[in-house]
């Protein structure tokens, strides 16, 4: 297992594997969006309170659980690459970076869509709001960070330790609705218990965060590749690769 | 006790060193003086306006002027070398590391503190809300100088990397400024204020230990 | 060796009795339960800042809301269903104002304790459901 784990972390490997997995990832990805995004926009009935409005959760939940998601998967990888020394690590680490940014201005941005009709305002500043906004801020000094060391090697330790102190917004954003009973509602989905959420409407929810997660496989995947080739142009496998 | 004998030593030293350039000091002093007094020009000298937005001023200039006063951190020691003489030496880091962080919290940080409570009367902060501004100044920009050195460090040897800590270390001041500020604006209405400054306390005993192994992490990439 | 093992237990002692020290006072400060809401009870007994903004969170209280026929102007009643606090606001309502929702307001009380709203916003709850399902639920208690 260890030597497998080794082998595949080494470029060349990890170019190849990448490459084999990414038509299936794609594939699922696009049949997961299809069904969720029929699901959530005609199958789905209006909701008792909010009408149609309410299909915003089909793109607001997905989008806030990867901009989470995905900066805890970098702060792990970053601190995997940090402990046993492995590149490729930091390569995930970089290609993750601004699709973590994306995602968390996709929530604040769908979410303030969402807030002006429901709530009565395009913004409020509760612990849920202020929290995600601060973890857009996290990504932003992460990639500026990285962008201001020339050195690779002392960009990715020194961006593992932001990203490690930066965790402990995470908790912070997930509880702040239950810790400041806060304007922004509570969790729908329960890991445990039921949720509290029609199966109609909870489905196509389930396909499109599977989806979202799969896409970002996908262009991490997609990224990590480009970045080793980019890293590795003068090595011999990727001049072969070439001819 | 080694630890503290090593802990006192490295104070002392430093607070010389910090004392001898004490015009480094003085500059974030001097723009807090002046940044405040913009607010009542700018906005308007009317007392019930400053009255409310004294709290929220008193504590974003603070943390700004602590923001500006972190440059020399580790700065001088970084460009003579004695920085690496002490990542090479079998002490433990981190509390070099923070003795250097108390030197320049006293000889830097409190003066500011002291500021603040001069200008609060030219806010028209309610006098009952003076303790509170005191006491969440004390707790709290400890708090904000831990995390700035982890800016700090994370940036040292950066050309013109003084606009970089800041965009690092702004966020991570988000909730220092929200308990500090909020706690100030809740005793001018003469509500309590324990709960908030508690959050501090446990910001602030949580920091101590932790930031500066962040520190001495961040300095030794650093240096390589 | 001995020596620095025994430097590196007392730091270590340090980190760790500062965490608890930490954890001690955050579970205070839950205790102290910072307000973000002021309930009507707490209005009631008092606890509301007089002459300062707050933010008042409740029920809107059923057959309260009164539209004034010329102007935006809407008074209603919001109730923890033990108190309730009279509501002014001058201003569009947003979509999920209903009464028996719960609502949260910014503003002040005024001289007769009629609350002074600036903003009035609604706060969803985190149930989804058809409007077909509530219906048949709303048949079935009656």
């Amino acid at each position: 297992m260890w030597l497998w784990f080794n082998k595949l972390t080494t470029s060349k490997v990890f170019y190849q594997f990448a490459g084999r997995l990414l038509p299936w990832l794609g594939a699922l990805t696009i049949i997961l969006l299809a069904y969720g995004l029929y699901g959530g926009l005609v199958l789905a009935p209006p909701d008792y309170q909010q009408g149609d409005a309410f299909r915003i959760i089909y793109v607001h939940v997905p989008c806030a659980l990867l901009s989470m998601m995905i900066y805890v998967f970098m702060a792990v990888a970053a601190a995997v690459g940090l402990i046993f020394r492995i590149k490729l690590a930091d390569m995930l680490v970089t290609a993750s970076a601004p699709l973590g940014a994306s995602f968390t201005l996709l929530a604040l941005v769908t979410g303030s869509l969402w807030g002006k009709p429901m709530w009565g305002a395009w913004w409020v500043w509760d612990a849920r709001l202020t929290s995600e906004l601060i973890l857009l801020f996290l990504y932003l000094g992460v990639i500026a960070l990285r962008s201001a060391i020339p050195d690779r090697e002392q960009a990715a330790k020194a961006c593992a330790i932001l990203l490690i102190v930066g965790v402990i917004n995470i908790p912070i954003i997930h509880y702040s609705v239950y810790w400041w009973n806060t304007l922004h509602q509570g969790a729908t989905l329960k890991l445990f218990g039921s949720s509290l959420i029609a199966p109609s409407m909870l489905h196509p929810l389930l396909a499109m965060i599977a989806a979202f997660i799969f896409y970002f496989a996908v262009v991490l995947l997609l990224r990590t590749r480009c970045e080793i080739l980019k890293r590795e142009r003068k090595s011999r496998w990727v001049l072969e690769l070439k001819n | 006790m080694d630890l503290y004998r090593l802990f006192i030593t490295t104070l002392r030293l430093e607070a010389l060193l910090i004392y001898r350039h004490y015009s480094q000091v003085l500059n974030p002093l001097l723009f807090y003086a002046m940044t405040i007094s913009l607010f009542p020009l700018g906005l308007s000298p009317q007392p019930q306006l400053l009255h409310a937005v004294a709290p929220g001023v008193l504590w974003i200039v603070a943390l700004l002027s602590i923001l500006l006063s972190l440059h020399p951190l580790f700065e001088g020691d970084f460009a003579d070398g004695t920085l690496e003489q002490l990542l090479l030496s079998p002490q433990p880091l981190s509390i070099i590391i923070l003795a250097k962080l108390l030197a320049h919290w006293l000889l830097s940080v409190f003066p500011l503190i002291l500021l603040a409570l001069l200008f609060a009367p030219l806010l028209h902060l309610p006098l009952a809300a003076m303790g509170t501004l005191f006491a969440s100044l004390l707790l709290g920009t400890p708090v904000l100088l831990l995390i700035g050195a982890i800016g700090k460090a994370l940036t040292l040897g950066i050309r013109n990397s003084s606009l970089l800590v800041m965009l690092l270390v702004l966020p991570f001041y988000i909730p220092v400024l929200i308990l500090g500020a909020g706690s100030v604006a809740l005793a001018g209405t003469g509500l309590a204020v324990t709960g908030e400054l508690a959050w501090l306390g446990a910001m602030l005993v949580l920091a101590l230990p932790l930031a500066p192994l962040a520190i001495a992490a961040a300095l030794r990439v650093g240096i390589n | 060796m001995n020596h620095i093992h025994k430097q590196r237990a007392i730091l270590i002692a340090l980190i760790i009795s500062c965490v608890a020290i930490a954890a001690g006072l955050a579970l205070y400060a839950l205790q102290q339960n910072i307000n973000l809401f002021y309930s009507p009870s707490q209005i009631a007994a008092g606890q509301a800042p007089p002459a300062h903004e707050f933010r008042l969170g409740g029920l809107v209280q059923m057959h309260s809301v009164h539209h004034d026929n010329n102007s935006l102007r809407v008074t209603f009643g919001v109730t923890d269903n033990k108190n309730s606090v009279l509501v002014q606001y001058n201003g569009v309502l947003p979509d999920l104002f209903r009464e028996g929702q719960s609502v949260v307001a910014d503003g002040r009380l005024d001289s007769h304790n009629v609350f002074i709203a600036d903003q009035v916003l609604a706060k969803h709850d985190e149930r989804y459901m058809p409007a077909a399902v509530k219906t048949f639920l709303k048949q079935a208690k009656s």
